[in-house]
């Protein structure tokens, strides 16, 4: 599958494939691929992305209460979810759910 | 109670199985093998079957060779070339434990079942079951075993995990030498039980180094236990404590500074993790398993940090230890 644009990662919804697990520290966010048992781990903005993610309609959907809760520019978080994202479809640790909308 | 005795070829009856306890588990123990330390089995009411431990070295053989089709080798530890413990497994036989001037131990898939084919003429043989395939039947049944020693005090199981040569063990005596029941001196079963962890006792062993050793006096010695001497190195058997609540884990650091105990807010998790027995078990059941056990201890403020000097009283520490512990717990 090719990588998606930035514009389609914020409009796909993502989860967590069933093998993948994670659990939150107060330091940082554990994720672990059960089939390979390796480990990640996530620091505490990334792991909270990753809790918004997991419940979300789509990627682009919980910018703005994240912008919110950090004080930031929504362009900001957008980058660093895009960012995030790219790097978790990348070794496995999310899937894309839709098929984002053509254009 | 203790299965019955069975008849052999011949007529013989073998002698029944000894029932013990250790690392969580229930223990049908072959009356042939004597496992130093060993307590008594947990009054626990689970209806697990125990595990059975059977001095069998043909039927080792013959299952081995019957299944070895496809094993593969799990780990080892040593050089690469003479490794002095190997783990190796075959879907259709299990895991198969080799020690050096031990033997060899099938541990069944399940961690039901421990066959022993030991080294003839090692009355210390048995020491690949108490500190490697035991430790691994508690993982495969369940368990999470740390690499760790352990005592019970009044406020609970305190663990002490850390680097090799960190002072575990001269710790763990100590304190029991302060009147702490001792729970293991190198591994030991945690288990989450009823919303709380507990820690379960291994063999009822102490190894004290020949330096640590020398520095004990006659009645400081006659307090650990039994001693033995086993080519060079002293070792102290006594009775083990039950399994209590974990009330701490101290994770030792060598350090040039005073020693210090400090509560960890933040536990780095990787720490924990490090801190396992068994690198060989990686279905996705156990992965998931330490996850939960290593959450729960972070989450449950249990783990300190215990700085220590390189050379420190192994008994001022333990004194240390008890009252900051005793304090924090106020």
């Amino acid at each position: 599958m090719d990588k998606p644009s930035d514009q389609e990662l914020l409009a796909a919804r993502v989860r967590l494939p069933q093998h993948i697990v994670h659990r939150g520290f107060v330091a940082e966010t554990v994720v672990l691929n059960l089939r390979t048992g390796k480990y990640h781990g996530l620091n505490p903005t990334a792991g909270r992305m990753l809790e918004a993610l997991e419940q979300a309609p789509s990627v682009g959907s919980v910018v703005p209460e994240l912008a919110s809760e950090y004080g930031l520019e929504q362009a900001q978080i957008e980058r660093d979810l895009i960012e995030l994202c790219a790097g978790l479809l990348e070794r496995g640790l999310i899937e894309i759910v839709d098929e984002p909308a053509g254009g | 109670m203790s299965p019955p005795a069975a008849e052999q070829p011949g007529g013989h009856l073998r002698e029944r199985p000894r029932r013990h306890g250790a690392f969580g588990l229930t223990l049908d123990v072959d009356a042939l093998i004597q496992i130093p330390g060993l307590g008594a089995a947990e009054a626990s009411g689970d209806a697990d079957p125990p595990t059975r431990i059977e001095l069998d070295p043909q039927e080792l053989a013959r299952r081995w060779e019957q299944a070895r089709a496809g094993w593969r080798r799990l780990g080892a530890l040593g050089a690469s070339e003479h490794p002095y413990l190997t783990v190796d497994f075959a879907e259709r036989a299990g895991y198969l434990l080799w020690a050096e001037g031990c033997g060899r131990v099938l541990i069944s898939a399940d961690g039901r079942q421990l066959l022993c084919d030991p080294v003839r003429d090692r009355a210390d043989w048995t020491t690949i079951l108490w500190a490697q395939a035991l430790p691994f039947a508690a993982t495969l049944r369940g368990l999470e075993v740390l690499h760790a020693a352990g005592v019970v005090t009044g406020a609970g199981a305190v663990l002490l995990a850390g680097e090799p040569g960190a002072g575990k063990s001269s710790l763990a005596a100590a304190l029991v030498r302060r009147g702490a029941g001792l729970l293991g001196d190198d591994a030991l079963a945690l288990q989450q039980r009823a919303g709380e962890l507990v820690a379960h006792p291994s063999a009822g062993l102490l190894h004290l180094r020949p330096a640590e050793e020398a520095r004990l006096s006659t009645s400081e010695r006659s307090a650990l236990g039994a001693p033995t001497e086993l080519q060079g190195k002293w070792r102290y058997t006594r009775a083990v404590a039950g399994p209590a609540p974990l009330a701490a884990l101290l994770l030792l650091e060598r350090s040039a500074r005073e020693p210090v105990l400090e509560r960890l807010d933040a536990v780095d998790p990787f720490d924990l993790l490090a801190s396992t027995f068994n690198l060989s078990i990686r279905t996705p059941e156990r992965l998931r398993r330490q996850l939960d056990v290593v959450t729960a201890l972070a989450a449950g403020g249990h783990v300190y940090r215990l700085r220590v000097q390189p050379g420190t009283d192994a008994t001022r520490l333990a004194a240390l230890v008890d009252e900051q512990l005793r304090v924090a717990s106020a």
